[in-house]
């Protein structure tokens, strides 16, 4: 049988449907797994992944309630045995304040957060570009991906400044836990393609084992022709068959497709 | 001559924030009575300046609405028994420039302003549990990565 991907949803979840197409399209069983469902039955499940969204209307912290929510008992256990992990958005954010990113030291308190956008703490919703600087295999999901990847993504957030304690920003980036920066169209990292103030210019990280996957921007609303932002959906007019087809973003959920051996 | 005041905003209709935590820290197990929580805005200003700061902010309705609300001036400038203060490191931001605006609206005479959310942990008969909010603090509350918790 082949591998079903768990699409993790809490009370507050707003992208799940995307994600789960996304899924589809890259031929990947995925299901949608309510934060009720029976642990065992979650834990079924050969890869997760936590979409974007408010969980828990971000109350205390955003992310900070689901981290501690009781699916999240098998999402952990699936982590410690391998298995891929891709938290977006919100989900990223749960990521971080679960402490399963970047869990340096295997520690599993929190190490780092998505903190409010600087400056002035606002929501932002805005195109932007991601590059891949960590080594491709570093990651199971970003394995497929060519060194230095460039992929579209939306970000869309008030919380998505990369923050922690100097010492482990500086750990982030000598062990290679940065694996996704923003950067322009043509893959440049400039302070002006940081939407958010995040340290290191951060827009996602990878834990030390490489199976989890946080990242900020979302790749599954950039991830099919008529939802880009460049010249190729104008160049798409009148051929349906190009507007739906996927691309960009999709590449992330081609990279998890793969790691499960699809 | 410069003085520090605090103003508390508190719900007074129910708070599914902080009901949300206490559920949460008690499934930690974390026991708690109540959890209690209030917007905190400690400010440094010309003592002249008082009442005219408690007017502002109960004619902001960003920050007061008096049908849900309750605002009040604690005497106190530290969190009292059983109440951690939760605020975040910020991002290195150019200083506000003088005067202090908060929700937009100037604020003559106020010299800093620092925003916190209080949480108070109260068990039987209102008594503050010290021990439980710090461990409510430790499992919950603050972030360390990017908060500070000030017990």
């Amino acid at each position: 049988m082949s591998a079903t991907v768990g699409v993790v949803v809490f009370p507050g979840t707003n992208s799940e449907e995307e994600t789960l197409r996304a899924c589809q399209s890259v031929d990947l069983r995925a299901q949608l797994v309510p934060w009720t469902a029976d642990l065992d039955v979650v834990r079924s499940y050969d890869a997760y992944i936590l979409p974007g969204g408010f969980a828990y209307e971000d109350r205390v912290r955003a992310g900070a309630i689901a981290a501690h929510d009781r699916v999240m008992t098998a999402v952990r256990e699936g982590a410690a045995v391998g298995k891929p992990v891709l938290g977006i958005c919100n989900g990223a954010q749960v990521l971080l304040e679960s402490g399963l990113v970047p869990g340096l030291d295997g520690r599993t308190q929190p190490q780092a957060a998505f903190a409010k956008n600087a400056p002035l703490g606002k929501y932002r919703s805005t195109h932007v570009h991601v590059k891949l600087v960590m080594p491709p295999e570093r990651c199971a999901i970003t394995a497929g991906l060519a060194p230095g990847a460039v992929l579209p993504a939306w970000a869309s957030h008030g919380e998505g400044r990369l923050a922690a304690e100097s010492a482990t920003l500086a750990r982030l980036e000598r062990e290679g836990l940065v694996a996704f920066v923003y950067c322009d169209a043509a893959g440049k990292t400039t302070s002006e393609a940081i939407p958010n103030g995040s340290a290191l210019g951060a827009a996602a990280l990878v834990n030390a084992r490489g199976n989890v996957l946080a990242i900020m921007p979302h790749p599954e609303r950039d991830a099919w022709t008529y939802m880009h932002v460049d010249e190729s959906r104008e160049r798409a007019r009148g051929d349906a068959g190009a507007m739906l087809a996927a691309s960009g973003g999709i590449a992330l959920f081609e990279g998890l497709a793969r790691a499960l051996g699809r | 001559m410069r003085i520090v005041r605090c103003v508390e905003v508190r719900l007074t209709i129910p708070d599914n924030e902080a009901e949300t935590a206490r559920e949460t820290l008690e499934r930690l197990g974390v026991p708690l009575g109540a959890l209690i929580r209030a917007d905190l805005y400690r400010f440094e200003l010309d003592a002249s300046a008082e009442d005219t700061l408690v007017r502002t902010l109960s004619s902001l309705e960003t920050i007061y609405n008096p049908g849900k609300h309750a605002l009040r001036v604690r005497e106190d400038a530290a969190p009292g028994p059983g109440e951690v203060w939760i605020d975040e490191v910020r991002a290195a931001e150019p200083a506000p420039s003088a005067p202090v605006r908060i929700a937009g609206r100037e604020l003559p005479g106020v010299w800093s302003v620092e925003r916190f959310t209080a949480w108070r942990v109260e068990g039987t008969a209102g008594v503050p549990m010290a021990e439980a909010v710090r461990r409510a603090t430790e499992t919950l509350l603050c972030n360390p990565a990017f908060q500070r918790a000030i017990l």
